[in-house]
């Protein structure tokens, strides 16, 4: 596209008064050359933008640097379709964090300017990335989370695979007694009542837009989100039909109960909460080694569970599922359960349910720490509690003991979907959520490291029944969006407007496989010479794979190594050598908004630094650092998200591969002569805006320490 | 933490925790154990403090615990446990309801207990006194309204009061002696404690502490109970003096009533009467205005309530009415007032009454063991 650039300043929110704009103007005229430069008191009113308008009817501007507020502003109003747009915050960066009408200011106005004209100049308008795609939505689990996304879905207009190991649909459910439910009123109304879960299982299988698999599963699942090849085995016989996008709802497994010995597991009395339900289910408590009536009933909560040598987690659903058993055993007025608890978890409104179970007098609620269950005279037994709430050790007697043993997502060990990417068939890095396929909870739901693979229910957190369906809709939601975007070639979340790709540059490929190693959703498969090929469809554009290529050779329209490269080539470094100059890069996602509201709250920024808005960390390539302090500037700091354990970065891994990359930055350094301290990186969240004010002065008086970067003035 | 209990083995008494809720303590299930009760009293001890065990013994269906249990007796029933508790658990009125059971596990004969607590046998226990007097009346002849001046003694003569109310006090006495007994041993069982020191002085200094209300007036959240309950309490004292007076005129001077007005004993009688009227309508409206706090009662209380109310109300009433020769409605309202004050009388080991005798028993035991501080 042969470009037309306009540069428009505003003069509004008192930039005009802190800034000598007619300065700007010049520049931009006569140094950077641009051919229309305008300034107007309020560019983001109708008579500014019309000003905008009007010359790209009248001079054919296509191209567009709006140097005024932040691109997280007002950008309906400088919204011009077909048009490359840079948004440039002069009244953030340059106006609300430095001293106004001081010769820092007006500098760091002139830099972020010129760094937005080089990045129009260095991009391109980006176009779609189209390909032939199916809109279809694969569920596999046929449990009540994945009926709940195969209706949701089917719903919605869209067709659906079902796909459950089982021979019949329900799931778990299809082994419970009874579900609890929330009085209205509880003082009449029973605390638990039938699944009513056949009802879902024919709305599943009578509805023409799904088509279920039963006695079924995943054999393998090739190719990309809006065109997966996925291979369904089925009674000895194997399908491959073509999906859009997966709700992964294959549900959880109870812990194995024969490793909770101590808590007497193996004596005939005592048996698990799903045992239970069985039992439950013949009609009378009866207990097992000898059939008689049980009318004491022991539950120990959290069996096996929020313990470090079985689950550490909380399973959620188990002290719900006590307090209704114990209404099984309460159906015998006579009888009596007792729930032995550490705490009592009963999230949202299940508060109801606990007050409304607590309110039974056979019901005995009582807090302590269950350290054994041993055997009584005639089958009873001992339950051996300590820290019980009259301080000493107690023992309860009770005719039968129940376990209530916690939940195993499916994906703990098997790795379900079977894709067929070169990272492997499954979820990567679940360890971080003891093997449920879960993500970052604040700004994921339902998001898997797998492109098109959407978690739902038990697979993906603990969970109860009510909960799961809410999870079954939002997933579906996401698998719908996702099939959606791929179809008009644009980027899922976060990037969900994108409609860039890399696009890389294959003849210099030197087939290192960093990028199919590092992408961390996968989306780089390579054939068997080990030339890596993409699979866009699979690609969030966090670019990455151009911060991890030593060739450079991976760019996307509107960003590569170049642009950012010539951005930071472009920023002025004072010769002054008590005024430093630091580059920051800092992420779009958490760091960026961060400095955003901390503008808005007017915390002066210290003068040396310079910020440059990337994708991600991850996508920091380590020719920048080069770059940039081979032309004289003292430092850089990076700011990216948390990562690790309880990661905020949107793309999961780019703030952790781009502190990996700063490891091996030493080297650059070392050729260059330079202190490895010059560079830095900060985890931050979007949340601790209040910090960044003293944590950059903080590196920018480490740097100073350091003293003035030798190539200064070169 | 109370008491340790280490090994005890806890067989919960599904009965017993319906017992106590059927008696009054219906809010006990909704206690989730955070203790607020117990921080809020201003009357618990600190070592051995209430009512948060009391209520854990109550869910865990711990009966002897609660039964044998000196500590329910040193709760006042303030209600600023049961203000302040979060969950509508009402300790309170728990306490209230443990208390009731006390009185009925160890009075005896045990049948009576039960009665007094269950409004169906109300009629029949009213029946008794009834009988008993129209019995006496007919006995005498009197078939109608006695014709000329009131003299109450013309239906109902001193000896055959004397023997009827004498005997009715001489079984109160004994039961609450054979029940005072068996609640001394159980509570040495209970709290593991040796009694030490003088009792008389104990008692003295119980009873001392009555007559000031000391600990009652701790309570906050319904500080105006200890006011009105002291009214009752010296009310009490005032007729029992009253009557010992009249016994003493009866039979050491050989005086017939009526008496006239100006005589001291009329006038501390009257003083007395007047200050029981006042000071129960006191109990009854503190009661009705604080039930949003503190909990609306149980049947076992309204009974008490209102046979003292009823019988302050009908002497009252006899008096003036004899004054003012109303014969028609003198005679049946010293009727009735007889029939109650028999009511309270013997049925008083069983009654709420009976909390005068085991909340002695009760503070003196915890005197005696140091469980007082």
């Amino acid at each position: 596209m042969d470009k037309n650039i306009g540069l428009y300043i505003c003069t509004g929110c008192s930039i005009g008064e802190s800034v000598n704009v007619e300065k700007i103007v010049n520049i931009g005229k006569n140094a950077l050359r641009v051919p229309v430069v305008k300034s107007h008191f309020a560019l983001c009113g109708k008579e500014g933008t019309g000003l905008i308008r009007n010359d790209m009817q009248a001079e054919g501007v296509n191209t567009v640097v709006v140097a005024a507020c932040s691109p997280r502003v007002k950008y309906e109003e400088f919204d011009f379709p077909g048009c490359i747009v840079e948004r440039v915050p002069v009244r953030e960066l340059a106006i609300w964090t430095q001293e106004p009408n001081s010769e820092e200011a007006q500098l760091a106005a002139e830099d972020y300017i010129r760094m937005g004209v080089i990045k129009v100049q260095k991009g391109d308008l980006p176009e779609p990335y189209l390909m032939e795609t199916v809109k279809s939505i694969l569920v596999i689990g046929g449990g009540i989370t994945g009926m709940t996304a195969a209706l949701q879905a089917a719903d919605a207009g869209y067709p659906v695979v079902l796909v459950e190991k089982e021979d019949r649909l329900g799931g778990f459910v299809n082994r419970l007694h009874k579900i609890g439910k929330i009085p209205a009123d509880p003082a009449k109304d029973p605390l638990i009542a039938d699944s009513g879960i056949e009802n879902t299982i024919k709305a599943v299988e009578s509805n023409p837009k799904i088509k279920v698999y039963k006695s079924a599963k995943v054999e393998k699942t090739e190719g990309q989100p809006g065109a997966f090849d996925v291979t369904i085995s089925s009674n000895g016989s194997s399908e491959t039909v073509r999906i859009g996008s997966v709700v992964l709802a294959a549900g959880w497994r109870p812990y194995d109960a024969s490793k909770l010995g101590h808590l007497g597991y193996g004596m005939p009395n005592v048996v698990t909460n799903i045992e239970f339900e069985e039992i439950a289910r013949q009609g009378k408590i009866a207990r097992p080694s000898d059939g008689k009536e049980a009318k004491k009933v022991a539950f120990v909560q959290c069996a096996g569970q929020r313990d470090p040598d079985h689950l550490p987690y909380c399973s959620a659903m188990c002290c719900t599922t006590s307090l209704k058993q114990a209404q099984y055993v309460r159906q015998n007025p006579a009888a009596a359960a007792m729930i032995l608890y550490k705490d009592i978890r009963t999230p949202g409104n299940l508060e109801y349910f606990y007050k409304a179970a607590q309110n039974d007098p056979g019901v005995m609620l009582t807090k302590g720490e269950v350290t054994g269950v041993s055997e009584a005279d005639g089958g009873n037994l001992y339950v051996e509690m300590q820290d019980s709430l009259l301080g000493g050790q107690v023992k309860i007697e009770a005719d039968m003991v129940v376990l209530a043993t916690g939940i195993v997502p499916a994906t703990a060990d098997d790795p379900i979907l079977m894709l067929q990417y070169r990272q492997g068939p499954g979820l990567p890095d679940l360890d971080l959520y003891d093997g449920f396929a879960d993500s970052n909870f604040i700004c994921f739901q339902y998001e898997t490291r797998r492109t098109g693979v959407y978690a739902a229910g038990c697979v993906r957190q603990p969970m109860n029944m009510a909960e799961a369906q809410e999870d079954a809709t939002g997933a579906a939601l996401k698998a719908i969006q996702s099939v959606e975007h791929v179809a008009t070639g644009i980027a899922v979340h976060p990037r969900a407007w994108d409609m860039t790709y890399p696009d890389p540059y294959m003849q210099r490929c030197t087939s290192c496989k960093r990028c199919t190693e590092e992408c961390p959703f996968g989306a780089i498969d390579e054939d068997e010479k080990g030339t890596p090929f993409y699979k866009p469809g699979r690609c969030r554009r966090c670019a990455t794979c151009m911060g991890a290529c030593p060739e450079r050779i991976v760019s996307f329209k509107d960003y590569h190594v170049d642009m950012i490269g010539s951005m930071l080539k472009s920023v002025s470094v004072p010769e002054d050598e008590d005024k430093p100059r630091i580059i920051v890069l800092a992420c779009e996602n958490d760091a960026y908004p961060a400095i955003d509201t901390a503008a808005l709250q007017k915390g002066r920024l210290d003068p040396a630094i310079r910020i440059i808005q990337l994708r991600c960390l991850g996508s920091t390539n380590l020719v920048w650092i080069a770059d940039a302090l081979s032309r004289g500037v003292d430092g850089m700091l990076l700011l990216g998200c948390k990562y690790g354990e309880n990661y905020q970065c949107h793309f999961a891994k780019g703030s952790e591969l781009a502190n990996y990359r700063l490891g091996k930055v030493q080297e650059t350094l070392g050729r260059l002569q330079l202190e490895a301290e010059r560079v830095g990186m900060i985890q931050l969240a979007i949340d601790e805006y209040d910090k960044i004010p003293s944590l950059i002065t903080g590196f920018v008086e480490r740097v100073k320490e350091i003293g003035p970067n030798p190539f200064k003035g070169f | 933490m109370p008491e340790q209990i280490a090994g005890q083995i806890i067989k919960p008494d599904l009965n017993f925790v319906k017992d106590i809720i059927a008696s009054g303590g219906e809010s006990l299930k909704k206690c989730y154990q955070c203790s607020t009760c117990t921080v809020v009293c201003d009357v618990t001890p600190g070592e051995t403090p209430f009512p948060r065990k009391e209520m854990l013994y109550a869910q865990w269906g711990l009966k002897e615990r609660l039964l044998n249990n000196p500590d329910v007796w040193l709760c006042h029933q303030c209600s600023d446990c049961t203000a302040h508790c979060p969950r509508g658990a009402k300790p309170g009125e728990v306490l209230g309801a443990v208390r009731k059971m006390t009185i009925r596990e160890y009075s005896a004969p045990r049948f009576l207990a039960h009665m007094v607590a269950d409004s169906k046998y109300l009629l029949l226990l009213m029946a008794l006194p009834v009988l008993l007097l129209l019995g006496v009346i007919v006995g005498r002849g009197v078939t109608g309204i006695p014709d000329g001046e009131i003299v109450y003694t013309k239906i109902m003569p001193v000896p055959a009061i004397d023997v009827i109310f004498t005997a009715a006090a001489v079984f109160a006495v004994l039961s609450f002696l054979f029940g005072i007994r068996k609640y001394w041993a159980a509570m040495k069982v209970g709290t593991k404690a040796a009694p030490r020191g003088s009792l008389a002085e104990d008692v003295v200094a119980v009873i001392t502490e009555f007559l000031t209300h000391r600990r009652f007036r701790k309570c906050s959240v319904t500080q105006e109970r200890s006011t009105s309950h002291l009214l009752v309490f010296y009310a009490f004292a005032g007729l029992a003096l009253t009557t010992t007076w009249a016994i003493v005129y009866l039979y050491g001077f050989h005086r017939e009533s009526p008496y006239p007005q100006y005589d001291p004993m009329k006038l501390v009688g009257n003083v007395s009467a007047l200050a029981l009227l006042f000071g129960i309508s006191l109990v009854v409206v503190n009661r009705l205005k604080n039930a949003e706090k503190a909990g609306k009662g149980s049947y076992f209380d309204w009974l008490f309530l209102s046979v003292i109310f009823i019988i302050a109300v009908t002497g009252l009433f006899s008096e003036l009415l004899r004054l003012g020769n109303i014969a028609v409605l003198a005679y049946p309202v010293y009727f009735i007032h007889l029939v109650f004050v028999f009511f309270l009388f013997a049925y008083a080991p069983f009654s709420k009454m009976a909390h005068m005798v085991y909340r002695t028993t009760a503070l003196v035991f915890a005197r005696q063991t140091g469980r007082d501080r």
